[in-house]
């Protein structure tokens, strides 16, 4: 007995038993209630995709049989051919398992399935009415049984073809061949339930041969291609069933809104429909004996939610004609009547058709499936995206979308696409060569195999689920039963399914775009020159023949480079495509190919590095900043494959690449000429990291600021060197530094910002300021003269004296006017004085003595007034003329200089006490502020977001790199749109401008309660 | 053509049959004035399939300069044909909706604004109907300079056997119920020459655009018979002035949200909600709801005109008033905003009325207490004591008031707030400029 026991757990472990012994014990408790030994208990157990559960499902099956004196039934499937099916019905499924338990009455089911009939022929309306007592041959079929108890029937003449349908497919060998046959029949199943519903309703509502109800499937059920469990998408169509007094007809303006009007016999009809919806709904989902079967979502009617939940023919297509946004037209692409009056919901379908191919002509079309895709894609929770088998990357969606955006596109011409079933469309798609026919097999195959694990995913609780599950056991269950050997084979599957997938959503739409001249083999789908600049259109290009024109000239001909572009393009017209400005980063791109034609690296990058590709183009197509950098120099390209190389290099890398430059060059020309260039490439690293989203627009500042100290500081240096030289000495016996000033000071600088500075000097030998002098215009000089790389503007005028003042000044000489100063705005100038360059301890001991002035106990008598007055001309007087001061991002009301002024009054009268605020950058000095309670929270809070938006903004338009002054915010507002595309906020332009003008306004008016003190005198 | 629909189809079909020579395309600028665009039939088809573009800067805060192009679409919806007798050809009007030339809808569009707010009240279940009483003077022709003539003399309720404004009323009825709007009520108002129409309930879109169209019929019907309609807030200086009082409520689908048989007066707990938003915000409202100089002296001239914050049950001095029902009817339950004159965009006013009502409900803002006096009776002292505030007593103050009004920013949008803001201080400061037939009767010949 024992070496049986020992071999007999074995063999259970080898059929997949997690726990043998407690599959053993329960196949003894089975066997002792079914009265005998089972004849191949491993083989059956092998049959089982969770053997663990299945074994429990069956002792509780023999159970019920045993009490319900159906052991016999039982004992026979057992014995037969068909205890393989039940094997599977019983491991595939928990909930059909105890709807048998629940109903032995159906376990001779398994037996009574002819062998030459096959689930798809059945006809399930008929049993499902007849189940409640109604005539299937009725026009309006009416219920016998109603209530709970008819509801009950039919729930369970449901779950028993249910049942049918799921045994086929579980035991079926090779599941992805018959799925399509399952999903329509789930799809007829589901509406053979929603007209027993009906039948049921019409029994309780004695005036329901009043009115026709048509009940339309919307969504999968509308495409015969439903999941086992999913919510029943679906519209309710309703007339009066005798023609209507006045039969005011054709008048369609009068179609059924919310009015008052009283009771015409349409709007009595209506009322009843409504109420048989309802009941036919809840028949289907709402709570009772026998568990309910799905929810019904009547929420793709018109108007959603807040729309009746009936409406005519007529006012159905009144409001298609008047108020329907897109997506509504994408969702009747898959209307189709499945329940009640079979006429009516044909005239509906007939009379909405229309609708859905002239979709694309609308306005906005483009712009709405674009946004439809991105939202879908940012609903899917973070945690989730890697298991999602219907909403993540390379998932269902995709392939729904891209199918339907296909048909959408070219329906509208060729007749045959318009088909509502996914895999048909594919199909069709593939046989008018729209798509190719090897990416049509793979996304046909990826799209059934996605299907049949989503299927056996439900299956198991007869629950509504999408995700792949995280845990070993239940992955192991699903790789059984969708017949997978392992979890890593069926993981590999489904890792190159999503990528195959995700990459065909990229391509598939643009690979047919590539002019029939390139077309590599038959098999390829080609497109003429019409579709092509249709698909173009299709996506937002706005020349589209000027890019067909683009891509024609990139893959013409048969060198290797064109054979790459080939390959890179149907991607990268897709990223193109989701850019702010997709017309100018195909011709940018096509620049720089031409440019970098005959280089070896430039074309194996983007072809090895989809990450580089990618980045490419969303560059090219977001900033002309940005692409102007790179056809200067094209190697930053290479950095675009690593993020490391994206980054930003802190200022002491920086200072060490300078300091090498200085150190192995004594020619000033030749170190001058490599520290710009250096600086160049750093901008153009920072633009492209901003652009690319991976820092914001404050940090982009930040950088930008240092690598100007980084010139600055060489330059200072040669300078330096030049003027000791000149004078034969070897070193200057003066201290000279450079203290940035401004936006500069506070690291807040723009890509194209001159450099605020003044110059300090120490040392009493002769001549001391002279050669202080002379080392401030040779620095200048250095910066400032043309040269083979992009200098920097150096800008003094905010020294002691502004403009009339000397160039330099001693420490002595500072002190001595700042120790008097008589100017506020002085003092708040030096509230941004920061050293970026020269002697250290000159620069703190420069630091040590401005800090009593900028940060004074107490503001003088007659600053603030002075300060006040000063700003409010500022505003009258320095604004450009022409332009809306409203849109002026620096001066306007609201604006940067309100926010910093409103924050610098606020540091010069608490500096002194709270060192917290003693920083030279903005939001820092308002943070600390707000921290300290020297501004409410609120009102620190819209000086924060009116600074970041305005400072955003400047970012966005330096970077879009087209503006005349890059502080004027455009009017246009598709220029708007092409900034909120690069901010990455994905609003309209309109959205935009609202926001900004909103943000000002806000905080305009804490600049006048706090800088200006204007409140006190209102009311 | 391939986008031509039904509704399209129908209005071309019907252009033709009744020899319409003249389709005029209506819409409203930013201060509530009806602008037309005639065009001819042949143009019709263009106009639908891609607008009729026009210079924005020429309406009244409807664009910047720099962006003038705008687009007007019509809505074949609202086609209706003219029954104006004076034109011998046919003619016919639709509503348009102002967009930009990308095909968005102009944010400065007063029906936009209207659109949005009744929007965001439907995201929350509700929705808003109204239902003015709208009051107006008829004149005897008048030349520029003098004191406008009433046409009569009666007063309230007084029947005017064969008088002007009898004929005229009936004229008036006839032309607008063949535009399908319904009128429920008509009776002569107090002043001289005034005359009060009240439309019908229908959700306040719509009620919008009924009410522009009566401004203009009325003022066609007033040229055919010799006189003149004008709907100026305060147009005689010892006679009423010419208010809207609005009616208002909101649905919960077919149920009226303002009822509720057990409350007091049979107010729901919504609408005591709604009247406290109403009451809170009606001074920063009061720009839009009244919107000239002019809208001020009606508001201050006494004779009903609510000068002060308050609500009261059939109490006809308070800014908010209840209208008593018959019991059982819950689907007339309402409230009386009575601050709004003749002369305001319906479209805007609407919208900030609905805003400040919903921000009550949002907020849950607490009613105060009823007034049951005839508060101008009261003494200052004792309004201040019972914390009744007064509206603004001039457009400044209530431009000021709206300037720092968050409530009216967020409901106009920045665009169409800006404009208005601007627009009702330059109008401010000419009307200070003026030097006025009282001054100079009081000051020139004694000082």
């Amino acid at each position: 007995m024992s070496a049986r026991e020992v071999s007999f757990t074995t063999l259970l472990r080898r059929a997949g038993a997690h726990d043998p012994r407690r599959v053993e014990a329960l196949l003894r408790e089975a066997e002792q209630v079914l009265g005998r030994e089972l004849d191949e208990p491993v083989e059956f157990v092998s049959y089982l995709a969770d053997p663990d559960a299945g074994v429990l499902q069956l002792l509780r099956l023999a159970e019920s049989a045993r009490e319900s004196g159906r052991r016999d039934q039982l004992l026979a499937v057992l014995d037969s051919g068909r205890r393989h099916w039940l094997a599977t019905v019983l491991g595939g499924s928990l909930a059909l398992g105890d709807f048998l338990a629940r109903h032995p009455e159906f376990v001779g089911d398994f037996l009574a399935w002819r062998e030459d009939e096959s689930f798809a022929t059945v006809d399930v309306r008929a049993a499902l009415l007849e189940a409640v007592g109604a005539d299937p041959l009725a026009d309006a079929p009416v219920a016998v049984t109603g209530g709970a108890d008819g509801v009950a029937r039919m729930r369970v003449a449901y779950r028993r073809a249910l049942l049918r349908i799921a045994a086929a497919d579980l035991h079926e060998a090779n599941p992805t061949s018959i799925l399509p046959s399952v999903s329509a029949a789930l799809a007829d199943l589901a509406g053979a339930a929603l007209d027993a519903g009906l039948a049921i309703a019409r029994r309780d509502e004695p005036r329901h041969h009043q009115v026709r109800l048509a009940i339309i499937g919307m969504g999968k059920c509308g495409a015969r291609e439903l999941n086992y469990v999913s919510d029943v998408d679906v519209i309710y169509v309703a007339e009066p069933a005798a023609p209507a007094e006045g039969d005011g007809g054709a008048g369609a303006g009068a179609g059924g809104g919310g009015g008052a009007g009283g009771g015409s016999a349409e709007q009595r009809a209506l009322r009843i429909a409504a109420r048989l919806a309802v009941a036919a709904a809840q028949a289907c989902a709402a709570m009772g004996v026998e568990p309910a079967l799905w929810e019904v979502d009547p929420n793709l009617r018109p108007e959603g939610r807040d729309g009746p939940l009936v409406r005519t023919v007529a006012s159905h297509v009144g409001y298609y004609e008047r108020w329907a946004e897109s997506w509504e037209f994408q969702a009747l692409l898959k209307a189709r009547a499945i329940a009640g009056d079979r006429d009516l919901g044909e005239e509906y379908v007939a009379r909405t058709r229309p609708f859905v191919w002239s979709a694309v002509e609308r306005e906005g079309f483009v712009e709405s499936a674009q946004a439809m895709r991105r939202r879908v894609e940012e609903h899917v929770p973070a945690d989730q995206a890697g298991r999602q088998i219907k909403l993540g990357p390379g998932g269902l969606r995709d392939v729904e979308f891209t199918v339907q955006m296909l048909q959408l596109v070219h329906g509208r011409s060729d007749e045959t696409l318009r088909e509502r079933n996914t895999l048909l469309a594919l199909a069709r798609l593939s046989a008018a060569g729209y798509v190719g026919r090897a990416d049509a097999a793979t996304m046909d195959r990826s799209y059934r195999q996605l299907r049949v694990w989503e299927h056996r995913l439900q299956l198991r609780k007869l629950t509504r689920t999408h995700l792949m599950p995280d845990d070993e056991a239940s992955r192991r269950v699903l790789a059984r039963a969708s017949g997978f050997l392992t979890v890593d084979y069926l993981d590999e599957v489904w890792g190159d399914i999503r990528r195959d997938v995700r990459r065909m959503h990229r391509e598939m739409f643009y690979r047919p775009i590539l002019p029939v001249v390139a077309r590599l083999s038959a098999g390829e789908a080609g497109l003429d020159d019409a579709a092509a600049r249709a698909r173009l259109a299709a996506v937002g290009f706005r020349d589209p023949a000027g890019a067909y024109r683009h891509l024609q000239s990139l893959t013409a001909g048969t060198s290797r480079s064109a054979a790459i572009l080939r390959q890179l393009l149907p991607a990268m017209i897709g990223w193109f495509a989701e850019g702010a400005d997709p017309d100018a980063g195909l011709l940018a791109f096509r620049k720089l190919t031409e440019q970098l034609q005959g280089t070896q690296w430039y074309l194996k990058l983007l072809r090895d590095s989809l990450t580089a590709a990618q980045r490419l183009a969303r560059l090219l197509s977001t900033s002309g900043f940005v692409a102007n950098a790179l056809l200067a120099s094209s190697e930053a390209i290479t950095w675009l494959d690593r993020d490391a190389d994206l980054e930003p290099r802190d200022p002491e890398r920086l200072w060490v690449e300078a300091d090498a430059i200085l150190r192995r060059s004594d020619d000033p020309d030749q170190a001058i000429t490599a520290l710009r260039g250096l600086r160049r490439r750093e901008l153009a690293r920072v633009a492209a990291a901003d652009a690319l989203g991976m820092i914001n627009a404050s940090r982009a500042a930040q950088y930008v600021s240092y690598s100007a100290d980084m010139l600055i500081e060489g330059a200072h240096r040669i300078s330096r060197h030049m003027v000791a030289r000149a004078r034969d000495l070897d070193e200057l016996p003066i201290r000279t530094s450079v203290i940035a000033m401004g936006r500069y000071g506070g690291l807040e600088m723009g890509y194209t910002s001159d450099a605020d500075v003044q110059f300090v000097y120490e040392g009493d030998a002769e001549g001391a300021k002279a050669m202080s002098d002379q080392v401030a215009r040779e620095l200048r000089k250095l910066l400032q003269s043309v040269g083979p790389q992009p200098g920097l503007e150096i800008d003094a005028d905010l020294r002691p004296e502004g403009r009339n003042g000397p160039l330099t000044r001693s420490l002595d000489s500072c002190t001595a006017y700042y120790s008097t100063w008589s100017e506020a705005w002085e003092a708040q100038a030096l509230l941004r004085a920061r050293p970026c360059a020269g002697d250290p301890e000159l620069s703190a001991a420069f630091v040590a003595m401005i800090d009593g002035a900028r940060y004074p106990p107490e503001l003088p008598s007659g600053a603030l007034s002075q300060m006040r007055r000063l700003k409010a001309r500022m505003e009258s007087e320095r604004l450009p003329r022409g332009v809306d001061p409203h849109r002026h991002l620096k001066l306007g009301p609201g604006g940067l200089s309100d926010v910093e002024w409103t924050v610098q009054l606020l540091q010069l009268r608490h500096g002194h006490a709270h060192p917290e605020l003693r920083t030279t950058r903005t939001l820092e000095a308002l943070d600390a502020a707000a921290a300290l309670r020297l501004i409410g929270a609120a009102d620190a809070a819209v000086l924060h977001d009116a600074w970041v938006l305005a400072t955003d903004l400047r970012g966005a338009i330096a970077l879009r790199g087209n503006a005349r002054d890059g502080d004027v915010l455009p009017a246009d507002i598709r220029e708007l749109g092409l900034l909120a595309e690069i901010l990455a906020t994905h609003e309209s332009g309109a959205a935009l401008d609202e926001r900004f003008t909103r943000a000002t306004r806000r905080a305009r008016q804490v600049t006048e309660r706090i800088f200006f003190g204007w409140e006190e005198g209102r009311a | 053509m391939a986008g031509m629909d039904k509704q399209q189809e129908y209005v071309l079909r019907s252009v033709e049959e009744r020899d319409i020579r003249f389709v005029r395309l209506w819409f409203t600028d930013v201060l509530g004035i009806l602008k037309s665009v005639a065009i001819a039939p042949a143009e019709l088809e263009n106009a639908f399939a891609e607008g009729i573009g026009f210079d924005g800067s020429a309406v009244e805060g409807l664009t910047r300069v720099y962006e003038a192009d705008m687009v007007a679409r019509p809505d074949p919806a609202t086609f209706q044909a003219l029954p104006w007798r004076g034109e011998r050809q046919g003619a016919a009007r639709m509503f348009c909706d102002i967009h930009t030339p990308d095909g968005q809808p102009a944010m400065s569009d007063p029906r936009q604004v209207l659109k949005r707010t009744l929007d965001r009240a439907s995201a929350q279940g509700f929705s808003f109907y109204t239902s003015p009483e709208i009051e107006f003077y008829l004149f005897k022709q008048f030349e520029s300079g003098q004191v406008p003539v009433p046409v009569d003399r009666a007063g309230y309720f007084d029947n005017v056997p064969r008088g002007t404004a009898h004929n005229f009323r009936r004229e008036a009825i006839t032309m607008l119920e063949n535009m399908g709007i319904s009128v429920e009520f008509s009776h002569h108002e107090a002043g001289p020459g005034q005359n009060e129409i009240d439309l019908r309930y229908a959700d306040a879109l719509t009620t919008a655009d009924n009410i522009m169209t009566f401004r203009a019929v009325i003022k066609e019907v007033a040229l055919e018979q010799g006189i003149f309609a004008s709907f100026m807030p305060k147009p005689l200086a010892d006679g009423p002035g010419s208010g809207m009082h609005t009616h208002l409520s909101l649905f919960e689908g077919d149920r009226n949200a303002f009822h509720d048989a057990s409350g007091e007066l049979g107010l729901s707990p919504t609408a005591r909600h709604f009247m406290a938003g109403l009451l809170r915000h009606a001074p920063e409202i009061s720009a839009i709801t009244n919107q000239y100089v002019n809208s001020y002296k009606r508001l201050w001239g006494g004779a009903e005109a609510p000068s002060y914050v308050c609500w009261g049950s059939n109490n006809r001095s308070a800014l908010v008033r209840v209208p008593v029902h018959k019991p059982g009817k819950s689907q007339s339950a309402r409230v009386e905003y009575r601050a709004i004159d003749s002369a305001a965009n319906p479209y805007l006013a609407f919208s900030v009325m609905l805003a400040a009502g919903m921000k009550g409900i949002e907020e849950g803002y607490q009613l105060p207490e009823g007034a049951e006096d005839d508060v101008w009776e009261l003494s200052n002292a004792e309004r201040r004591a019972m914390g009744y505030e007064p509206l603004p007593s001039s457009l400044s103050e209530a431009t000021d008031a709206m300037e720092r009004s968050e409530l009216v920013a967020e409901t106009l949008g920045e665009r169409v707030f800006e404009f208005v803001l601007k627009n009702k201080q330059r109008e401010w400061k000419a009307y200070r400029a003026q030097v006025t037939p009282y001054e100079l009767e009081s000051y020139l010949s004694v000082l």
